[in-house]
């Protein structure tokens, strides 16, 4: 029957190509837009879990409240009435305790490594330009055991940090900010700290502008010391042997303890959220797709089973059974559907890697970055041969079903 | 070998409308008959259902003394497919093939097209089709595409051949030159023929002619001279 189903398609080479084109068209935008969301989507979650942390232990946020406030001016068991009740922040975030959690990190088997941080808010200056940015005090060796940071160094060597030493490694949308480059000599001052200068050991560019616009990294005993505050750490960042584990982990240890433990994607949910829509705007994609080519295949063949009666009544006179004939039909549309699926995974991979090119050069809030995930094409492909499928079974068993001689008292 | 009829009978429709009345005859093993009478008196009906592609409403037919009501859809195909050929009123070929890949279209079923391309291209000689053979339908002639119909139903030298009306939209030469392709078949090959015809001069050219008033037979038995 395969001989006579491509003398089919073959017979009819235009309805057969503006399916043919439907079904390629199909593929490969649902290549490209799932290249595009899943690209995105593991660069996103590589920043994220990669370059954050797999789990972070902060500081809880502690907030004044009057009761408390009373008794530590004026003793216990005193009625105090305020004109203005105190309120705001107790004290900036920190880690009471940073021995008794390393201990216990130490203690737990999923931990990998743990990189101790005390982050404060700055404010970088180079000659008359100032920004605001986030300094990051860490302890270079172990940082670069927790998040990959290293592999975004643009220039410089993450590790000149060292102990100490008031060298620093700039995000390079800062450093572009302020008109600084490598070598040169910032001077960063914390809230109530003098300005001191920094020498500006390397430059690092993630593609995400939240962290090149705004971080420098500096050794933890410099942040410390230009806080004035040595010892404090207010973050211990922590990578797991399996990220998969971190939020189960992350609620394991914060179970009663004073500081707040978070994994990486409960930190980020609103991230999380965004992938939720991606995936239901794919899923209707495809939906849409589907049904488009679908309904194609099932007219066209619906069309040609009427057309060709009189051929299936010759077929069946002629010993051909009614099994054979559905194939007929069937593999129509599966041809179409296989095919359509071969130059829409081709075109669409094409699609990509136009757009790949396209995006080297390409800077926003995100780095443009592409999958080339095989499940993506391995779904593309099993999708549209699947719903050629159907949508060639409903004319072909209608033309299965066909008595020859029904057929030739209709036709007369 | 033989096709036997017993007591058949066929009705269509709903309040039931008889159009074959109860009949019982034999056609015998390379036997040529013809079925005549006027339009309407059942012909075609009696035909297709001879050649097991209808069934009677009553009584029963035996081809080879096998019933073919009884058959498996394997065994009904199968059994087209090798012991009978079709001619229909009109051509019928496959609009996408050419004369040879329709007149192969039987026995590429079972994979055999290859080994009777020989074969089949004698046969087009034979009717007077050498040269045609890459030739769409659509390309040919009325009377080149019946032969090519022809070619086709007896590729697989079947036992049985019907014909419905093969004449019925050819002028008279080319009308000719089909009867006298039958009755080759029936002499060379021993095909036993049921043609179906309301010309008397064609039914005349049968060894046996079955005659059809409003669904009875009148006589089946009168033997025309061979
Ligand atoms: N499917 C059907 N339903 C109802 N009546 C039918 C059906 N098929 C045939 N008939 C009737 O049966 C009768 C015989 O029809 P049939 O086609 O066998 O005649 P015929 O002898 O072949 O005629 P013609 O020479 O015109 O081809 C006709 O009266 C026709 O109207
Ligand atoms: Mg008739």
């Amino acid at each position: 029957m395969l001989f006579l189903a491509f003398r089919h398609l073959i017979s009819r080479k235009k309805q057969t190509f503006f399916i043919l084109l439907g079904v390629t068209l199909g593929t490969m935008v649902y290549i490209f837009v799932s290249g595009m969301q899943l690209g995105l989507r593991e660069f996103i979650i590589e920043q994220l879990v990669e370059n954050d942390a797999h789990l972070k232990v902060s500081g809880r946020e502690e907030w004044i409240e009057p009761p408390a406030m009373a008794e530590a001016l004026f003793g216990p068991n005193k009625v105090v009435s305020w004109f203005v009740p105190p309120a705001g922040k107790r004290d900036e975030e920190r880690i009471l305790y940073p021995q008794g959690w390393i201990e216990r990190l130490r203690r737990t088997p999923d931990v990998a490594a743990y990189s101790e941080q005390m982050v404060i808010q700055v404010i970088a200056a180079k000659g008359a330009v100032k920004s605001n940015a986030t300094l990051v005090g860490v302890v270079p060796d172990r940082q670069r055991q927790v998040t990959i940071i290293e592999k975004y160094i643009t220039d410089g060597r993450y590790t000149d940090i060292g102990q100490s030493g008031n060298r620093v490694v700039v995000g390079d949308g800062l450093l572009k900010k302020m008109g600084g480059r490598l070598g040169d000599t910032l001077l960063i001052g914390g809230t109530g700290s003098k300005p001191t200068p920094f020498k500006v050991a390397a430059v690092f560019h993630l593609g995400v502008q939240q962290f090149d616009d705004n971080f420098i990294y500096g050794a933890l005993r410099d942040v410390q010391q230009l806080n004035g505050t040595p010892g404090r750490i207010t973050h211990i960042a922590v990578r797991l042997y399996d990220v998969t584990q971190a939020a189960s982990l992350a609620n394991y240890l914060s179970v009663g303890a004073a500081d707040k433990v978070q994994s990486w994607d409960q930190a980020n949910q609103s991230f999380l959220q965004l992938f939720q829509i991606q995936d239901l705007f794919r899923i209707m994609i495809t939906v849409g797709i589907l049904v488009i080519a679908a309904f194609g295949i099932y007219n066209v063949l619906t069309i040609i089973v009427n057309q060709k009666r009189r051929e299936i009544a010759i077929l069946r006179s002629l010993g051909y059974t009614p099994r054979e004939i559905m194939s007929l039909f069937l593999i129509q549309g599966l041809a179409i559907g296989v095919v359509g699926a071969f130059f829409g995974l081709g075109f669409g991979y094409g699609a990509c890697r136009w757009l790949g090119i396209w995006g080297e050069n390409f800077s926003g809030h995100f780095k443009l970055t592409i999958s080339y995930e095989p499940s993506i094409y391995v779904t593309a492909f099993a999708m549209a041969t699947l719903s050629s499928l159907v949508a060639g079974l409903i004319p072909a068993v209608a033309a299965g079903r066909m008595t020859p001689i029904d057929i030739i008292r209709q036709e007369g | 070998m033989s096709i036997q009829v017993t007591d058949l009978s066929k009705s269509f429709g709903d309040p039931p409308h008889k159009v074959l009345h109860e009949m019982s005859f034999e056609i015998k093993n390379g036997e040529y008959v013809s079925i005549w009478g006027r339009s309407g008196s059942g012909k075609t009906t009696l035909l297709y259902i001879l050649s097991t592609l209808d069934s009677p409403t009553t009584g029963q037919i035996l081809i080879d003394g096998k019933n073919p009501n009884t058959m498996s859809v394997q065994e009904i195909h199968d059994f087209r497919n090798h012991s009978i050929g079709f001619i229909f009123q009109f051509h019928y070929l496959l609009s996408e093939l050419t004369a040879l890949e329709n007149i192969l279209l039987p026995v590429r079923k079972t994979g055999e097209h290859e080994a009777l391309q020989d074969r089949a291209l004698e046969m087009m000689s034979l009717f007077g089709l050498k040269g045609l053979e890459h030739r769409l339908p659509s390309q040919l002639s009325g009377g080149e595409q019946q032969r090519v119909a022809i070619a086709r139903a007896l590729i697989r030298r079947p036992r049985y051949l019907f014909a419905d009306e093969p004449t019925g939209n050819l002028d008279s030469k080319n009308g000719e030159i089909v009867m006298a392709l039958l009755k080759e078949a029936n002499q060379t090959w021993g095909t036993s023929i049921v043609l179906v015809t309301h010309e008397r001069t064609y039914a005349q050219q049968a060894h046996r002619r079955i005659e059809l008033i409003d669904g009875r037979l009148a006589s089946h038995d009168a033997q025309i001279s061979l």
